[in-house]
Parts: structure tokens; C-alpha cells; sequence
């Protein structure tokens, strides 16, 4: 037992919840499969940035067209907000922290009349660095906090410094008005091989636990300042990978050298490198951000229920992309997933990323998007959506209008859907439908 | 540059040919002094020969020289406050004639009443810059700061956060924040720290105010894109004490104690001393924070504010001499202050801390020395130093979640919000020299040139953790030198053109990420940067009581250390950024008038235009991966400020200014290529109609000889405007403020002793400068002050 906890969940109410919910959770992960499915009463939700503010919009049809974003139906009091869309129960949580303050979240459903309304808004109480979905919650983490004890006072290492390998998540119930609880876990040689961690992304499993990819660390020297949590990396050339229970209990770790940690890394940020295929099995995916490392970028598989990696799974993705690195991955549908390429070689902690291709996990191939703007043109993308089999990839690009691209997973190609006149970007898309 | 230099260089030799056609070698020469009916001298009378109205202005002596034509003619000498001397001359070719003047004091005149509301603004209003001076010395018996005075001037907003100690913006015809310099007695403000603030500065501090529009002399060297303000502190000769204590709503104390002293023999010594404290307890209306669910009420409530106790101590001393045969003044000085600010709320008022907290201090000595005359006749020279040691430091530490019930549970982590103990210093040096030639009493020759030296450090590594680096830590300095040339050609009282160039240099040492993996590798780089701006400005009476004036400048406001150096994590920032801009350009048109000795009408309209380009923006795009920093942007503004008083005797004034501007981004395509959905919008956030409303009443002599009642009345007015492109489909709005203050004040044996009382926002409004961030509802002061002068 290496995690402590500030505060537990009542452990009995969210077990009966998980007992009711799980059926409908399974129902979600087949919601791309659309055409065997009654559609449902929906909307999608398009977060776009204009020049001063950021706003919300409502669209039936992200497919074709044009739409100004003075046609938006909600003015955000703040900008910068990251939007993550839940299937089940059907929601939009919009998470911000700013520079310094808590932010103010939000939550969006569709109403009766088939509008968008906002169904709450809570006080985010920490930063965060990943985030995700896992049962009846949306969770975010952030590491490299200082964790306290019963009474509140910082808890020191041997040589009486504040220790910082405290990881903070909060949780928030979409089922119940947003209500937010914020706990802090210790990772200090989470791993066994010294260290501490910074997690990165939220993966439901579906069994009542959830991945994130473990970035291990030495702590990192305080002077050395910066929005990442972590200190040097030590084995550059593993991963692993943690579950934890509802309770944020530590279950088990996955682990493997075949590939870096998994986790596309940005400034502070923490990109989720792991995403489940519609069979279940979690792909492990490692952008090999690390300069150190001498793995590719690459994948590796945790089949559905597995307690291991499938050692006979391996997926050589940098050597299809020309030795270009990945950032981001999506998942599309089936075994297709979504890239995100640096545009140089050798990534750098700001270093741009505005290349995509498609990968096949199943017959591990890789293909490069096209009909996209090119890469020396994209200014911004978004959170993009699966949907009806496509992807729908929101694209800023120079000298003209953020627009939707509808992409293709069997071939790769892309096509320009809705534009959004007059926005700089188009921060997220997502669908969502009435419960 | 070199247009500036053409401008320049053709007014000097229009100038000169103005001079050796004009004056002969038959001159002969006037010397004399002008002094008042106690014998002390005046200075700023204006000498002139009635027929021609070409003329001087008398020195801090209260001499003067003036070469005349010979003849049989008037000469004339006028000073504020003063009845007319008239005097008949026949000087002979090449004579010489010493003259002693002695002004009869025009105390039972009208004149002085207005001259008590608005006279020593006469001497900056005749100047042809857009100007506005702020008789301070008016306001001494309020418990404004200067901010709240600078507030009721045309042109200037000032946009608080809250109560006192709040965070405050000035502005100025639509510029706000770097574009808009600060300056005390000449010298830039701004490296001064947080504790010795417009908003925490008592306006007893302050002789007057001059807010400059637009168009900065010299003397104020900076970079001032949209103008300027400069506080001055006055240098009586008068032997004075001045003690205030006031108490209010919310638990507020204010006094003040200043204190001065000239000894006959030349040594002078002055104090000034305050303090201000407030527990800033009014009343806000927000959503509640629920601390079992960390939701928010859908209902807006009413709560007390309960952590935003603020206080603020500061002194200055100065000492030196004054007539001395090698300095007319010279002058120690030093300013201390600290402030500490408990923080209630973040930028949305529903966001709330319990145990934030904010403190600075700094520490200004400075030095002046000024010698007139200098080595020769007219050739003037004033040196102005200082050194400034700011601290600033910020402290949130405790690991708690409150509400605005002021209740809180326990956290997790520290910190509620950024878990920080930072501390930041800032050192500042400052050095200007100003020179000055008068010839001939319409030449005026002007050099100034300040020097800056500023770096700046952070202490602690939690003070930000989400955004710093490992730069953060590392020094930077900034080097900045502001020269200015200037000529002023006065031929007659009537009118006088002149004209300014101004050279701008920086140079900024910082750390730079040179790195090309991803681990950040810093070291040390520099870069410089110089522009040159220029200005001009002409001013004509063509009938007596009216003003006629015009204003230009080319002004520039260079890039910061940030800018020129990008983002630190960025590999490079960019040197090809060009300065912010602006084309500013003034029209100003006064009148005044006194009818049958007891009413009295003064109107002042002004026309503004700038034309500002080049703003200087921080951008992300992805395709580049960091933030870099690119010059885009163009704004107009269109506006008018119109000014209206009236006076009856001394028993009665009103009057009122308005301003409207039409600021509007003129650019059609973003930094980025995309057509823009805002082009000709207004810009958002931004007052671009308000004005205020004042009106005095008098009760002179009222329950004894030289005791006075006065009622007194202000209203401010803001439109209400959007806070974000309204283009955009933006429907957040800053709704429309107005409040009214009351005040009666009762002084006795002619101002000695006087006790005000002061309600502000008596309709008790909610008030909003900024987006949700509601400021005090209504308040009462009471204040006490004793004053005495010889």
C-alpha cells in the first residue's frame, strides 16, 4: 500500500452507484458505432475563442456550412477553458484553473427543447495537468504537490525538505450537480525503483478501476521553476502504467521496457497516451517525448482484464512516420486512433505538433492524414469528436476561418466541414444527447 | 528620426530669422525683480511691453530681462492673484534699466476666487499642450487620495477592483496600464513599488496634478504612448503645519501629518507622513459557494467581505537649501512606505480566499539640486536622482476552501489558490537632467535626459510554479535612456509655437532558453533598441479671455524585456518587434470670462485623434509551439473632452466635464490573416462616456468672521459598455455607474481648524469599475484637520 489518502469516499454509496451504472457504461463505448444505433435526441457543443472571450455555440450539423461566432449561445465569464464530453450520463464539463486562482467549472447538457443549458458550475479547487472519465465522474490530477498530514503541516523528506510527490485529483459527480471532492495521494517510490510520479491521463477500465500512465522522477529541484512536476528522468526507457480503484486505491502496476512512459508532455501539461479500443483492450501508446530515451514511439496492449501487458504485442509506430514523435492520441472507432506528430524530429518541451495520421492498432499500419491545412499553417486544433465513424477534428490554419474536418479513419482523408467565422479556434467539439 | 530632426531644425531657423530681423543692435535691456506686497518674490509674473505683448516671465527670484526696442512704451506685469502693475519706460538705445516691482495683492478681488478653484493650472493651461492641472491644494480638506481626484478630471477613469488598496488602473483617453506613465516631481513612479501608489497617496501630498493628453514634454522622459501624469509635490517656502485625521464606514482611519519649515538663512526641512487602514467590510452580492458539493448557489446573495483589511504607511523628509549663490535648491529626500493587503477575491468576485495575503515596501532616496543662471544669464540646470528598492511579496498558504459566509474546510494541499511565499525586488535607479537656455525672452532652449536602470528579481521558486522556470530566478536588467531637445518661440504673449525631438534607447539583459531538447538550458543574452519621436505644439490668444491650442506627437512606447526577449521558454524572442505608436494629436479651445465682478465662466472643449499601431501582442499558435510576441493592431480614437464652470463671488461654483470617445480597432485581418469580425468595433472594456458634476456652496463668515461652511456635491457617470467584441456576439456588459458624494465641511478662523463630513454613494449603487468586481456601496467619513501656516 503506497498511496494515503486525505479523505475517502463513502465507499458503500459508490459501490452500490458503480453496481447501477456499469451496464450503461458498457452501452457508451459502442456509441460510435452509430449506424446500428437509434440516434438519440442531441446537439453538438462547440467551444470556439474569439479575439476577447470565449464562447459557446450549438450546432445541429458540424458537416457542412458556416456559422459566425456571434451566433453563440453563451458568453464564458472566463477563457480558457479545457471541455471533455461524457457519454454517460451525457455531459460537457468544462475545467479551468487559472494562473494562480481556482476556476470556476462548468456543466452543459442538452435540455428538452434541445438547447444547451448550463446545469452547474463548481469551484476547481486545484490545477490539474490530466484529466478523464472514469464512471459517474470526471477526475483530473495534477503531481508534484506537497502532501500534508492529518493536522495540515507539509510532510518532509530525510533531509527536512517539503516533500513533492503528492498527486491531487478531483472528482467530480456528474450525477450529482457537479459536487466536487479533491484528495491527494503520495507516490514516493511508487514503482519500486525510487522516484515519484506525475500521472498522466484517465482510462476507465470499466471494472471499477482506471489506467494513467505513471511519469516517474526524481523530484524535481525547486529552483528549476517550470509548469511540470517532474524532476529527472531516471529510466527513460520504461513504462508503467497504474490502476486505481474508485477509492483511489493502488491496485496493481503494469510495466514493460519496450516503450518510454506514456504521456505526451506540453509545457505543464500531460497528454493521455492511453486509449481503449472498441474490443476493450487498453492500447498503451508512448509518444517517446523523453530525449534521453532509445525506445521509439510506439504501442503496446493491455488486453481486457489483463493484469500484464500482452508480451506479444508490439507496435513500431515511429519507424511509419517518417521518425517523426507523438503528442496526442484519440480514439476514433474500431482500432483506429488519431495522432498527433512533433513537426521536428526531436521534440522540445514547447516544440509545435500540427501533423496527424491515422493508426490501425489491429494491423499496425499508419497513414497520414490529408486534406488537412498544412502543417506550417495550423495555427490551433481542438478536441476533436468521434462521431458516425469520423473523426470531426476542429482546425484553426492561417488566413481563414477555424473550421470542422471530417476525417476518414479507413483512408485518412479529410474534409472541411462547418466553419465558424470570425473565431480564432475551435477549442473542443463534442456530441451531446439527451438522457 | 529623421523627420523629427527636419521639424525640429526648421522651426530653429525660422526662429532665427525671427530673431536677427526683429532685434537690431540698438536693444536695450530691462533687469528687474517682481515682488509681492510681504516683499517675497514672484515668480511666473509675466513682463511684457503692452504694445507688442512680446514679453518674459520673472524666475524663482522673481527677476527677469527683457530686451526692448528703444522708445517711450508700457511695460506690463501680470501675475495670478495680483493686480496689474503698469509701469512707462523710455529706455535709450543700448540703456539699461533696473526696475523694482512690488504687485498689489488683488486679495478683495473676484479673481482670487477663481484663482482658488482653478488658478495654478493658469501657467500649465498657457502652454500648448493638452493639459490639465489639478489644484491639489483645493482638495487638501477632503480624504481623497489622488486617484479619486485624478477620477474627476475629463478624459481620465480611474477603474478600481474594490475598496481601499484595491488595485486601480488610470485611463487616459482609452490608454490604460504601460501606455499611460506616472511620474512624482519628474521622475518616473513606476519602479516605486505597490506601497506608493496614485490610490494610496493622500492628496495632501500633492500641490497639483498635471495630467498630459496625449502630447509629454520632455521634462517627463519616458515612453509614454497615451500620456502621461505627473504629481507634484510642491516646494513651498512656507512654514506650515498640517495635521488630518478622518474616520469612516468599514472601520477606515486616514491622517496625515505634514509638516515644513525655511529658515531665513535658507535651510528648509519638510515631512510628510500618513497612514491609511481599512478593513474594507462592505457588503457584496455573489453566488455562495456550497463547501460539501464545491457548487455554486444559482442565487446571488448579500455577504460582508471579512479578509480585506488594508493598511499603508509612508513618510518622506526632505532637506537642503534654497538661495544659495550655487543653488537655488538643493535637496535630500527620502520616501518610505510599506502596505499590506489582505486578498478577499479573485478576479470573479465568487471566487474567495480567507488567508491571502499581499505586502510591499520600498525605500526612494532620491536627491535634487537646481541652479539658475548659470555661468550665464538664462542658462538654467536642474538634476534629479534617485534609487528605489521595492519589495513585493505574496503569500498564500494555508490549505483551506472558504466561502463568502467565511467559512472553510480543510484542503488537501496548500495553498488557496497557487501554494507561494514568492518575494520580488525590484531596484530601480533614475537620473534626469534637465537644461535650459532662455534668450532674449523668446527663446527657450530645453534638454532633457533621463536614465534608467532597473532589475528585477524573484526569490522564491513556489512563488509561481505553473508558469515560471528556471529563468523565472535569473536577473534581468533593463537600461533606458529618454533624450529630449526642445525649442519654444515666444515672440508676443499672444502666441507660441513649439517643438520637441525625443530619443528613445533600451538595452535589456535577461535569460534566454537556448536549449534544443527538452531539457530548458538558460544563459544570458542582451538586446537593444532605440526610436526617435517628435512633437509639436502651438498656442495663440486672439482675443482676449479666449485660447486657441494645438498638439502633436509622434509618440512610442518600446518593446518591454519580455517582449524583446519572447517568453523565456521560448528559444528566441523577436528582434525585428518595432515600438507600439501612436500618431496623437490635440485641439483644445478655452474661454473665461468674468461678468460685472461677481459671475465668472470658464469652458475649456478639446478634440482628441490618435492613431495607434503596432501594438505589441503576446501570441500562441501551435504550428510554432510557444508564445512569441508580434506587432499587430491599429485603434482609433476620436474624442472630446468639454469642461464648464461657473462662479459667483466667492459664495458659489458648479461645473461639470464630459468626455466621449470612439475607439475603434481599424484592423481588418488578424496577426494571423483571418478577416476580422470586430473591424470598426468599438474596443471592449474600455468607458468611452462619462463624466462628472460637481457643485460648492459657500456660507462665508458663518457663526463667526473667517469661518466657513461649504456643502459640496460630485457625481460621477459612466456609460455602461461591453467587455468583449461586440461583434463577437459578447453579451457581457459593465452596466452603467452613477453615485453622488455629499460633503459639508465647517472651517474656523479661516481654515486653522476644520471638521468635514463626507458621504460617498449615498444611493448606496453597486458599482462596477471592472467585470463583477463590485466596489464599495455607500460610506461615511468624518475628518479633522488643524492648519497652519505663516
Amino acid at each position: 500500500m503506497i498511496t494515503k489518502f486525505k479523505q475517502s469516499i463513502s465507499a458503500r454509496s459508490l459501490s452500490i452507484l458503480l453496481c447501477a451504472c456499469s451496464p450503461l457504461f458498457f452501452a457508451s463505448c459502442d456509441k460510435d458505432d452509430a449506424p446500428s444505433e437509434p440516434e438519440k435526441q442531441g446537439a453538438f457543443f462547440i467551444s470556439a475563442t474569439g479575439e476577447s472571450a470565449q464562447f459557446i455555440l450549438r450546432v445541429d450539423d458540424p458537416e457542412t456550412g458556416e456559422m459566425s461566432i456571434a451566433n453563440n449561445v453563451k458568453t464564458l465569464e472566463l477563457s480558457g477553458y479545457t471541455w471533455i464530453f461524457n457519454a454517460n450520463p451525457s455531459v460537457a464539463v468544462g475545467l479551468i484553473y487559472q494562473q494562480g486562482d481556482p476556476g470556476i467549472g462548468l456543466g452543459y447538457v442538452v435540455a428538452e427543447d434541445g438547447s444547451l443549458h448550463e446545469s452547474g458550475q463548481f469551484n476547481i479547487t486545484s490545477r490539474f495537468t490530466s484529466y478523464g472519465f472514469f464512471d459517474r465522474y470526471a477526475l483530473t490530477s495534477v503531481g508534484g504537490i506537497t502532501p500534508l498530514d492529518d493536522a495540515g503541516n507539509a510532510l518532509t523528506d530525510d533531509a527536512g525538505n517539503e516533500r513533492t510527490d503528492g498527486v491531487t485529483f478531483t472528482i467530480i459527480d456528474l450525477k450529482n450537480n457537479f459536487a466536487l471532492q479533491e484528495k491527494t495521494v503520495t507516490t514516493l517510490n511508487i514503482t519500486g525503483n525510487g522516484g515519484q510520479a506525475t500521472l498522466s491521463g484517465i482510462v476507465d477500465m470499466g471494472s471499477g478501476e482506471f489506467l494513467t500512465g505513471l511519469v516517474v522522477s526524481q523530484p524535481k529541484d525547486p529552483s528549476q521553476g517550470g509548469g511540470s512536476s517532474s524532476g529527472a528522468i531516471a529510466y527513460p526507457d520504461s513504462v508503467w502504467v497504474a490502476a486505481f480503484d474508485a477509492n483511489l486505491n493502488l491496485k496493481r502496476i503494469y510495466r514493460d521496457d519496450r516503450i518510454s512512459y506514456s504521456s505526451g508532455r506540453f509545457r505543464s501539461q500531460y497528454y493521455s497516451q492511453i486509449a481503449k479500443a472498441d474490443d476493450g483492450s487498453v492500447y498503451v501508446f508512448s509518444g517517446s517525448y523523453e530525449s534521453t530515451t532509445t525506445r521509439p514511439a510506439g504501442a503496446l496492449r493491455i488486453n481486457k482484464g489483463a493484469a500484464a501487458f500482452d508480451a506479444s504485442y508490439y507496435f513500431n509506430i515511429q519507424e511509419k512516420t517518417d521518425g517523426y514523435k507523438f503528442r496526442k492520441v484519440w480514439h476514433i472507432t474500431g482500432n483506429y486512433f488519431l495522432l498527433e506528430l512533433y513537426n521536428d524530429l526531436e521534440p522540445t518541451a514547447t516544440g509545435a505538433a500540427t501533423q496527424y495520421g491515422v493508426v490501425n492498432v489491429a494491423d499496425k499500419t499508419f497513414t497520414w492524414v490529408t486534406g488537412i491545412p498544412a502543417k506550417d499553417q495550423i495555427t490551433a486544433t481542438g478536441l476533436p469528436a468521434p462521431y458516425n465513424g469520423k473523426m470531426y477534428f476542429p482546425i484553426a490554419a492561417e488566413a481563414a476561418d477555424p473550421a470542422i474536418y471530417l476525417i476518414d479513419p479507413a483512408t485518412a482523408k479529410a474534409t472541411k466541414g462547418l466553419s465558424i467565422t470570425g473565431a480564432t479556434s475551435i477549442n473542443a467539439i463534442g456530441r451531446l444527447t439527451q438522457d | 528620426m529623421s523627420k523629427g530632426i527636419l521639424i525640429l531644425v526648421s522651426l530653429l531657423s525660422f526662429s532665427l530669422q525671427a530673431f536677427t530681423q526683429r532685434d537690431g543692435d540698438r536693444n536695450a535691456v530691462i533687469r528687474g525683480t517682481v515682488k509681492n506686497e510681504k516683499g517675497e518674490p514672484v515668480e511666473y509674473a509675466s513682463i511684457y511691453i503692452k504694445s507688442t505683448q512680446s514679453g518674459t516671465q520673472s524666475d524663482a527670484e522673481g527677476k527677469f530681462v527683457l530686451q526692448v526696442l528703444p522708445g517711450a512704451q508700457t511695460l506690463c506685469v501680470q501675475s495670478l492673484g495680483h493686480v496689474t502693475h503698469e509701469k512707462q519706460i523710455d529706455p535709450k538705445p543700448h540703456g539699461r534699466i533696473d526696475l523694482e516691482i512690488q504687485l498689489e495683492d488683488s486679495r478683495h478681488n473676484l479673481d482670487e476666487v477663481v484663482v482658488e478653484a482653478r488658478g495654478p493650472v493658469q501657467r500649465i493651461r498657457e502652454s500648448s499642450f493638452n493639459v490639465i492641472a489639478v489644484n491639489a491644494e483645493a482638495l487638501h480638506h477632503t480624504s481623497l487620495d489622488i486617484s479619486h481626484a485624478l477620477d474627476r478630471v475629463s478624459g481620465v477613469k480611474i477603474r478600481e477592483t474594490g475598496g481601499m488598496g484595491s488595485t486601480s488602473h488610470v485611463s487616459l483617453n482609452g490608454f490604460s496600464g504601460r501606455h499611460v506613465k506616472i511620474f512624482m516631481d519628474g521622475m518616473p513612479m513606476e519602479s516605486f513599488g505597490s506601497s506608493f501608489r496614485l490610490n494610496n497617496i493622500p492628496v495632501h501630498v500633492a500641490e497639483r496634478i498635471e495630467v498630459y493628453k496625449g502630447v509629454v514634454p520632455i521634462e517627463l522622459g519616458s515612453d509614454a504612448l497615451g500620456g502621461a501624469i505627473n504629481i507634484v509635490t510642491g516646494q513651498s517656502r512656507r512654514t506650515f503645519v498640517d495635521v488630518s485625521y478622518s474616520y469612516g464606514s468599514f472601520n477606515t482611519h486616514k491622517s496625515n501629518i505634514s509638516l515644513g519649515h525655511t529658515a531665513k538663512n535658507g535651510f528648509f526641512v519638510r515631512l510628510n507622513a500618513y497612514q491609511n487602514y481599512s478593513d474594507n467590510r462592505y457588503k457584496v452580492k455573489t453566488r455562495l459557494l456550497d463547501l460539501e458539493t464545491n457548487g455554486y448557489s444559482q442565487e446571488e446573495h448579500w455577504f460582508r467581505r471579512f479578509h480585506d483589511n488594508y493598511h499603508n504607511e509612508a513618510a518622506i523628509v526632505k532637506a537642503g537649501v534654497v538661495r544659495k549663490p550655487w543653488a537655488d535648491r538643493l535637496q535630500v529626500e527620502l520616501t518610505v512606505s510599506r502596505e499590506k493587503q489582505d486578498i478577499q477575491n479573485a478576479n470573479l468576485m465568487k471566487i474567495v480566499y480567507g488567508g491571502r495575503e499581499r505586502k510591499a515596501q520600498s525605500v526612494v532616496p532620491a536627491l535634487y539640486y537646481e541652479k539658475r543662471n548659470l555661468f550665464t544669464e538664462g542658462l538654467n540646470l536642474r538634476i534629479s536622482a534617485n534609487y528605489s528598492l521595492a519589495r513585493n511579496s505574496n503569500t498564500d498558504t494555508l490549505a483551506r476552501q472558504y466561502n463568502w459566509q467565511g467559512e472553510y474546510r480543510a484542503k488537501s494541499f496548500k495553498g488557496e489558490g497557487q501554494y507561494t511565499m514568492g518575494e520580488y525586488d525590484n531596484r530601480n535607479a533614475s537620473v534626469s537632467t534637465g537644461l535650459s537656455y532662455r534668450f532674449n525672452g523668446r527663446h527657450l532652449f530645453s534638454f532633457n535626459n533621463l536614465y534608467g536602470n532597473f532589475s528585477r528579481k524573484a526569490t522564491d521558486a513556489a512563488a509561481n510554479a505553473e508558469t515560471s522556470t528556471a529563468a523565472t530566478f535569473m536577473r534581468r536588467t533593463n537600461l533606458k535612456n529618454v533624450s529630449g531637445l526642445s525649442y519654444r518661440f515666444e515672440p508676443s504673449k499672444r502666441w507660441n509655437v513649439s517643438g520637441f525631438v525625443k530619443r528613445y534607447d533600451v538595452l535589456v539583459r535577461g535569460p534566454i532558453n537556448v536549449s534544443t531538447t527538452t531539457t530548458a538550458t538558460y544563459e544570458e543574452q542582451k538586446r537593444d533598441f532605440g526610436t526617435t519621436g517628435y512633437g509639436i505644439g502651438a498656442t495663440v490668444f486672439p482675443v482676449a479671455e479666449w485660447q486657441l491650442k494645438a498638439s502633436l506627437e509622434k509618440a512610442f512606447r518600446l518593446p518591454s524585456e519580455n517582449e524583446l526577449f519572447g517568453d523565456e521558454s521560448l528559444e528566441t524572442g523577436d528582434a525585428g518587434l518595432k515600438p507600439e505608436n501612436s500618431l496623437n494629436l490635440n485641439v483644445n479651445i478655452s474661454y473665461e470670462h468674468t461678468f460685472g465682478k461677481a459671475h465668472s465662466v470658464y469652458f475649456d472643449a478639446g478634440l482628441i485623434y490618435r492613431d495607434t499601431r503596432d501594438y505589441i501582442r503576446r501570441q500562441i499558435e501551435q504550428r510554432y509551439g510557444g508564445a512569441f510576441y508580434t506587432n499587430h493592431g491599429r485603434v482609433r480614437n476620436l474624442g472630446a473632452d468639454v469642461e464648464a464652470r461657473y462662479f459667483y463671488r466667492k459664495t458659489f461654483s458648479a461645473g461639470g466635464n464630459f468626455t466621449i470617445q470612439d475607439i475603434r480597432n481599424m484592423e481588418r485581418y488578424s496577426a494571423a490573416g483571418r478577416k476580422l469580425i470586430y473591424y470598426r468595433d468599438r474596443m471592449p472594456n474600455v468607458p468611452y462616456m462619462f463624466g462628472n458634476v460637481d457643485a460648492n456652496c459657500n456660507l462665508n463668515n458663518c457663526f463667526g468672521r473667517g469661518n466657513v461652511l461649504s456643502f459640496g456635491y460630485n457625481m460621477r457617470f459612466i456609460h455602461s459598455f461591453f467587455r468583449d467584441w461586440e461583434s463577437e456576439g459578447g453579451d457581457i456588459i459593465i452596466p452603467r455607474q452613477l453615485s453622488h458624494d455629499l460633503s459639508i465641511l465647517y472651517s474656523i478662523r479661516d481654515g486653522r481648524y476644520s471638521v468635514a463630513v463626507e458621504a460617498l454613494n449615498i444611493a448606496d449603487a453597486i458599482l462596477y469599475d471592472n467585470y463583477s468586481l463590485q466596489k464599495p456601496g455607500r460610506s461615511f467619513l468624518l475628518k479633522f484637520r488643524y492648519f497652519l501656516y505663516r
